[in-house]
């Protein structure tokens, strides 16, 4: 579930009213991106950061009760530090702006309400969606990967114009963004806000490494499938925090699957047996990832074997290995903290990974 | 192309590793068993073609996630089990199965080399008493 889905839900779960702040635009340095959210609760309660702590949760949290008993909608924006931190040189120095909202889950026939259960409901199909927000309006529209819309800004063309713009952004896999469009002679601004669903990494062989590594994926909010052929080793007691646990033909579970920019297999079993089969399937599908732990020259004369097959050499290149980024690893724990750390990194577009 | 494998239990299994016969699905009624080695996790399938009313084996395949010794072991028993008759299929010894490959294999890795043909001869036994394989559905 997106860190949003998950904080609307908790709000959902209290029962009371809360203010939602979302950054939508920064200037300068800042230690989030757009898109990061807060909510604060009536009673003050906290749910996830907008900035990693500092002065402007703080003014967040203090504007928190006014956004909820009025229910205006406002767009603010705030420098981040203080002159104090600004004259020492200890402040990131850049400005943030801010979109505050009231979720009142009482109402769950609001236009909002409605745009983040649809957004919702298609995350949970394993589909992305965006939620268009105009900064001046109440009206929400929620778009998903297939154009298929749900709600209205009250103007065909406008809808038009926001769902042609985040179909492109879903399938560029952007980030959340500000969108200006055309609207009776104006111009309307309207945060589009991207949810998608967790990224789901497939791990072959059910090993030490494994176990670790899906107590840190679950705390990254990736969803993992731990497979392997040996039904003692794959077992829940073993891997508590895996999503699922397939025990079977392991290149088959894993030509089941389907293989998207979202998906990441990772091959720990250090077993041939295991490899070759599986790199055969995914070398050939949409994997945003494959990793495979070894040494260079194990890798190295895997990827001869496979050359022999037939795979080219650019398909063999997606194939990283020794897997992990390079912090020196010897424990289990330690090698999945790399490999963990290097998932990240592909996911966010960071080449090269080592 | 990388020189021949220096490979200690020899070219037969080297070969059949790199070059499987037979590794494949069959139709819709094909006769389908699969074994596994609990602890190191060799998985066969192996699917045999025995046409309605016949005791003869007209194909077999398999499909593996295996080590070479296995690998090389199911390619070979597909070559040998086809036109076998099934109380033949019954009837293959251990010792035939391991001399198929034409290398001397350790007691420990006996297991490996046994597990298609102990997995056919599953498929075959339980076809007789016609419960529990998993034939396949049409």
């Amino acid at each position: 579930m997106s860190e949003l889905l998950a904080q609307l839900a908790r709000v959902r779960a209290q029962g009371a009213p809360a203010a939602l702040a979302t950054l939508i635009g920064t200037s300068g340095a800042t230690p989030r991106e757009p898109g990061a959210t807060m909510c604060v609760g009536a009673g003050g309660e906290i749910l996830g950061t907008v900035t990693i702590g500092g002065c402007v949760d703080a003014r967040v949290i203090e504007t928190a009760p006014d956004v909820i008993a009025t229910g205006e909608q406002r767009v603010v924006t705030m420098a981040l530090g203080d002159d104090d931190a600004m004259l020492l040189g200890l402040t990131c120095g850049g400005t943030v702006e801010l979109l505050l909202q009231r979720v009142d889950p009482r109402d769950t026939n609001t236009a909002m309400s409605r745009a983040y259960d649809a957004a919702g409901a298609v995350v949970a199909e394993a589909r992305a969606a965006i939620v268009a927000t105009p900064l001046t309006s109440d009206e929400r529209i929620t778009i998903d990967e297939n154009g298929t819309r749900h709600g209205t800004l009250g103007d065909r063309a406008l809808d038009d114009a926001v769902a042609s713009r985040a179909r492109e952004m879903i399938a560029a896999a952007a980030p959340p963004a500000v969108g200006r469009f055309a609207h009776g002679g104006a111009e309307m601004v309207i945060w589009l806000e991207v949810l998608a669903p967790p990224h789901e990494v497939v791990i072959v062989g059910a090993t030490d490494v494994a176990i670790a590594l899906t107590r840190f994926l679950d705390e990254l909010g990736m969803r993992t499938i731990v497979v392997d052929g040996r039904e003692r080793f794959a077992t829940r007691e073993r891997f508590p925090c895996a999503t699922e646990i397939r025990v079977g033909m392991p290149s088959e579970i894993v030509a089941e699957r389907v293989w998207t920019a979202r998906t990441a297999a990772v091959l720990l079993a250090h077993d041939y047996k295991y490899e070759l089969p599986v790199l055969r399937t995914v070398l050939r599908s949409g994997a945003g990832y494959i990793g495979m732990l070894g040494g260079r020259k194990r890798g190295s004369r895997l990827r001869t074997l496979l050359g022999e097959e037939g795979f080219s050499d650019g398909e063999l290149s997606r194939i990283h290995t020794p897997i992990g980024l390079d912090i020196g690893a010897a424990r289990s724990a330690e090698i999945a903290l790399a490999v963990a750390a290097q998932l990240v990194a592909a996911f966010r577009g960071r080449v090269p990974l080592r | 192309m990388t020189p021949p494998v220096e490979h200690p239990y020899g070219a037969i299994i080297v070969e059949h590793f790199r070059h499987p016969r037979n590794q494949r699905t069959l139709g819709a009624g094909a006769v389908v068993a699969e074994g596994v080695n609990p602890l190191c996790g060799d998985r066969v399938r192996v699917e045999l073609a025995i046409p309605e009313g016949s005791a003869v084996v007209a194909d077999a395949a398999f499909t593996a996630n295996a080590c070479a010794i296995c690998v090389a072991a199911a390619s070979l028993l597909t070559e040998h089990l086809r036109g076998l008759a099934l109380h033949s299929v019954l009837g293959l010894a251990d010792a035939t199965a391991l001399r198929w490959l034409e290398a001397p294999i350790p007691t420990g890795r006996e297991r490996c080399a046994l597990l298609p043909l102990e997995t056919a001869r599953r498929a075959v036994a339980v076809m007789h008493t016609g419960a529990g394989v998993d034939r396949r559905l049409p």
